[in-house]
């Protein structure tokens, strides 16, 4: 597989975070999302990836080469699209279009039309100063920004924070367009679930510095299930315990066991072959999915 | 171009294995009838909120399965289906929606008899719709 962004053993050690050992391949042409709770690392993880840290130890290259010197930082950087989580405070002084006008001067491939349209379809008004502009219109326009210069690859930490209900659909309307040109990347780190089922192609799960798997969203989603069954003569929660991909099993009242299985497809088999009757069967929220491997996984 | 394929989430069974048994369906059915462009795999992960490699699995089995054709830079497109063909799948996409049935009717331990007996209501039910449907047109 092609890759995008490739990790190494990368470590970075701070006062009160360690994070990593980190490994990891962002594959080329398609949508990664790195999902996990605050503090997990997510942004620091794009900080490095971009050099705006150093890791302690470790390897990181881009598109198949390492930052290791300044003309080849600039020449990859300039295929990169990267939006921090938190809008540039120093940047308060100046217009939309004074940005603009900064920025395009790094950017060779700056599309003076793209960004137009990004402007007009978000409704941005660049003349305001990026300090007055509501937090949900400078993430319109910081999104435009990144945009504009059709970059290989987009590094996206909370693309959506601050936007309203209509904005965000308008995001994830242009995201998708934008993939629509072949090798095109997006990173992108995310709370919202919403928007890693409509956007994602493979899920990254962090928690605490670490990364706790990675996976092919559908294949996920298909095997994490909930089975509910009727606790009953010789169906103990003993037995259940031995249900194929057991992760999880909690009391739901009423003499229901709620039973989570990540191999669905051998658990749903292995009821009937037990002969055991399942009450009803769901498929688990990404969320619920990561509290449980939180709960396996990490080791604090 | 929005294509009906209704996907169901409690199911253990693969969303590739769905998309591809309702897919298979509409073609060999003549719902999408031969020389259809088919939406990008891009549109129509977007359209069922899966992944693209689901859908591309899905185009590639079907395209070996001889239902799709590919041309390269144009799109995927409905390839012919040969007669014999359509009766053979014809029922492949009925079964397994009646086998579903059947699960949930065994989850809350119907009898044999039950269940025929359901079975003929349904019916029935649905041939006298489609009767009072057709006299009022």
């Amino acid at each position: 597989m092609d890759t995008a962004v490739y990790l190494n053993r990368v470590k970075m050690e701070r006062e009160h975070f360690l994070l990593g050992p980190l490994q990891l391949e962002i594959p080329r042409g398609y949508i990664s999302a790195i999902v996990g709770p605050n503090g997990s690392g997510k942004s620091s993880t794009f900080q490095l990836m971009l050099r705006i840290y150093n890791p302690d130890s470790g390897q990181i290259e881009l598109f198949g080469e390492q930052l290791t010197n300044e003309e080849i930082e600039v020449a990859l950087k300039q295929r990169i699209g990267y939006l921090p989580e938190e809008a540039n405070d120093m940047e308060s002084w100046m217009t939309g279009s004074e940005k603009a006008d900064f920025i395009k001067f790094w950017y060779p491939t700056w599309n003076v039309n793209r960004y137009s349209d990004l402007i007009r379809i978000f409704e941005v008004d660049p003349k305001l100063k990026l300090g007055k502009m509501s937090k949900g219109m400078r993430r319109k326009f910081d999104l435009a920004v990144v945009l504009a210069h059709n970059p290989e690859l987009l590094l996206l930490d909370e693309p959506s924070s601050g936007l309203d209900p209509i904005s965000w659909k308008r995001m994830i309307e242009i995201l998708q367009k934008y993939m629509e040109e072949e090798n095109r990347t997006i990173l992108m780190a995310t709370h919202i679930i919403d928007e890693v089922k409509r956007l994602a192609d493979y899920i990254i799960f962090m928690a605490g510095g670490r990364i706790l798997g990675f996976y092919e969203k559908d294949e996920l989603m298909g095997n994490w299930h909930a089975f509910f069954v009727r606790e009953q003569g010789d169906v103990g929660k003993h037995r259940l315990r031995e249900v194929p991909g057991f992760e999880r099993l909690e009391d739901m009242g009423g003499g229901f066991i709620r039973i989570i299985s990540s191999n669905a497809g051998l658990a749903e088999k292995w009821f009937q072959e037990e002969g055991i009757s399942v009450s009803g069967q769901n498929s688990l929220e990404l969320d619920d999915i990561l509290e449980v491997l939180i709960e396996t996984k990490a080791s604090f | 171009m929005w294509i009906p394929i209704q996907l169901n989430e409690t199911s253990a069974e693969p969303l590739y294995h769905q998309i591809t048994v309702q897919l298979r369906a509409l073609i060999v059915s003549g719902q999408l009838v031969e020389g259809t462009l088919l939406p990008s795999i891009r549109e129509l992960a977007q359209q069922l909120k899966c992944s693209i490699i689901t859908i591309r699995r899905v185009y590639q089995d079907l395209e070996a399965e001889g239902l799709l054709r590919t041309r390269q830079g144009m799109g995927t497109y409905v390839a012919e289906v040969e007669e014999s063909d359509r009766d053979k799948y014809r029922l492949a996409s009925v079964i397994p929606a009646f086998e579903a049935a059947v699960d949930a009717a065994l989850r809350v331990q119907c009898t044999t008899a039950e269940m025929e007996s359901i079975l003929r209501q349904a019916i029935a039910k649905r041939i006298e719709m489609q009767s009072e449907g057709g006299g009022e047109k």
